[in-house]
């Protein structure tokens, strides 16, 4: 599974990393470190980031079976 | 003949701005909601296009090039002739400045003030908790913030009492729509501020933890920040922190002291507080709306908007709506989405002090439950709440001591 966080969405509410902390961390703004990327993920964190997903109010992280990463 | 219809929108006449029973606006924004999905509310001179649903006022938030916080308010659209910043901003010019500022809000800088949050607020709870009974929003829930507030900026919070009268005043006159009253009262804030900022010009500390100094020193496109600049950044600040976080702690303490069977769930695991605190922002946020002002002609979905269009972006309509969150105004300590709500808006102009609103709530649940587990809302009292921005003048609770 891969996950991806639109950076142009991302306004820093900090609901993704507060909720996916062994996926996500922040930056000295608040938002989230790793916007803007697109990886693939293990699947021990696959519940993490979809709690991520429904925690955040923009809508800008989505959990997919298929992608390209943006650091392949 | 009052119009039914105004550019093929449903036109209602709701009044948000009245004193009412508690929850009562809850009541009338639900009903508006599921009447219809857009509506276009009469009872302004400019009127307003009221957006209901969470899918649409989220996607408002987000069409922030074309809807712009010329207009902050759909209730009082005028008020926005009070310069406001970073608000007034839009575009890349907003960026800028939210740059600059976000450092001090990010959740860890917050983290920071935390030890500080604590000892303050159980200073505040020792002296009220002997005495077995007080009144929570004037005798707690507004000294509060306003310390927390005045320590944001390095400022002493022994000036706290003489400021929260300025502060009251001020914000009172603006929701009442009354600018004589509200420039007298502005004028001794901005002479405070004004002294503080000098202050720091004169005596810079560290801009990496010094917000004013930050300030002072900081340059967009090479250009410092005016003085005035500064000062409204001070002023905005001080209007968005106060009365908001006053009135989620009076809605929060209301709810626990009728429902104890919630308030002994956050006493057995405090762990579950910071999951409380989401699931409070959501159900009873006190912002129940933001305004937009339209700039270019736009179809939104069924709506025709022109230029000059004031957009009601509704939060408390979006954070009740049953299409989004499952019955809605039951407050539940595992809902799978409550972190989704828009209490804090959406889009660039999200809340800058959310982080600090959340540290500020969770530290008074936790330290007010550990020294008074147990009280109630005072017999006999009605609970009143303030339309426009959501805000109860008065809440009487007691304890056993």
């Amino acid at each position: 599974m891969f996950i991806s966080i639109e950076a142009d969405k991302c306004m820093g509410h900090g609901r993704c990393y507060a909720v996916a902390p062994d996926l996500l961390s922040d930056d000295d703004e608040g938002f989230v470190a790793e916007r803007g990327r697109c990886w693939s993920i293990p699947d021990a964190l696959i519940g993490q980031a979809e709690d991520a997903a429904d925690a955040c109010p923009e809508g800008a992280i989505a959990v997919l079976a298929t992608a390209t990463p943006t650091d392949a | 003949m009052t119009e039914t219809t105004h550019r093929g929108c449903p036109v209602a006449h709701t009044d948000f701005t009245g004193t009412t029973p508690i929850y009562e606006h809850y009541r009338m924004l639900d009903q508006d909601r599921e009447e219809a999905r857009f509506l276009f509310n009469d009872t302004t001179e400019r009127g307003f296009f009221m957006l209901q649903r969470y899918d649409d006022v989220r996607e408002g938030f987000q069409q922030h090039e074309n809807w712009t916080t010329a207009v902050r308010s759909a209730l009082r659209p005028d008020v926005s002739g009070e310069p406001l910043l970073p608000q007034d901003l839009n575009g890349a010019e907003h960026v800028k400045l939210r740059r600059i500022l976000n450092q001090f809000f990010a959740p860890a800088a917050v983290r920071r003030m935390e030890p500080m949050a604590q000892q303050r607020c159980i200073e505040l709870i020792e002296e009220i908790q002997g005495v077995g009974s007080c009144d929570f929003v004037a005798e707690f829930a507004i000294r509060y913030p306003t310390d927390m507030f005045l320590a944001l900026l390095g400022l002493p919070v022994s000036d706290g009492e003489q400021f929260l009268e300025w502060s009251d005043d001020y914000f009172s006159a603006l929701l009442a729509g009354d600018p004589a009253r509200a420039a007298a009262a502005k004028s001794s804030i901005m002479s405070y501020f004004d002294d503080a900022v000098n202050e720091r010009r004169a005596n810079p500390r560290d801009p990496k933890e010094d917000m004013v100094t930050r300030l002072v020193e900081a340059r967009i496109d090479d250009v410092p920040l005016t003085q005035d600049e500064i000062l409204t950044i001070c002023l905005t600040l001080m209007l968005a922190g106060l009365d908001t976080t006053r009135s989620a702690l009076g809605y929060i303490y209301a709810h626990l002291a009728n429902n104890p069977a919630d308030r002994q769930a956050l006493i057995d695991d405090p762990a579950l507080i910071p999951k409380a605190v989401e699931e409070f922002l959501r159900l009873y946020p006190l912002v129940f709306q933001a305004g937009r002002e339209v700039q270019e002609p736009q179809r939104f979905e069924d709506l025709k908007l022109d230029t000059g269009d004031v957009v009601w972006l509704g939060v408390a309509q979006a954070n009740r709506d049953p299409r989004k969150f499952e019955n809605p105004d039951q407050f539940d300590l595992h809902r799978p989405n409550a972190n989704q709500h828009l209490a804090f808006g959406g889009g660039p102009h999200r809340c800058l002090g959310m982080h600090l609103a959340r540290l500020e709530l969770k530290v008074v649940l936790e330290e007010w439950h550990k020294r008074i587990p147990e009280y109630r809302v005072a017999p006999g009292t009605e609970l009143r709440e303030r339309g426009v921005q959501l805000s109860m003048a008065s809440l009487p609770l007691e304890w056993e001591v």
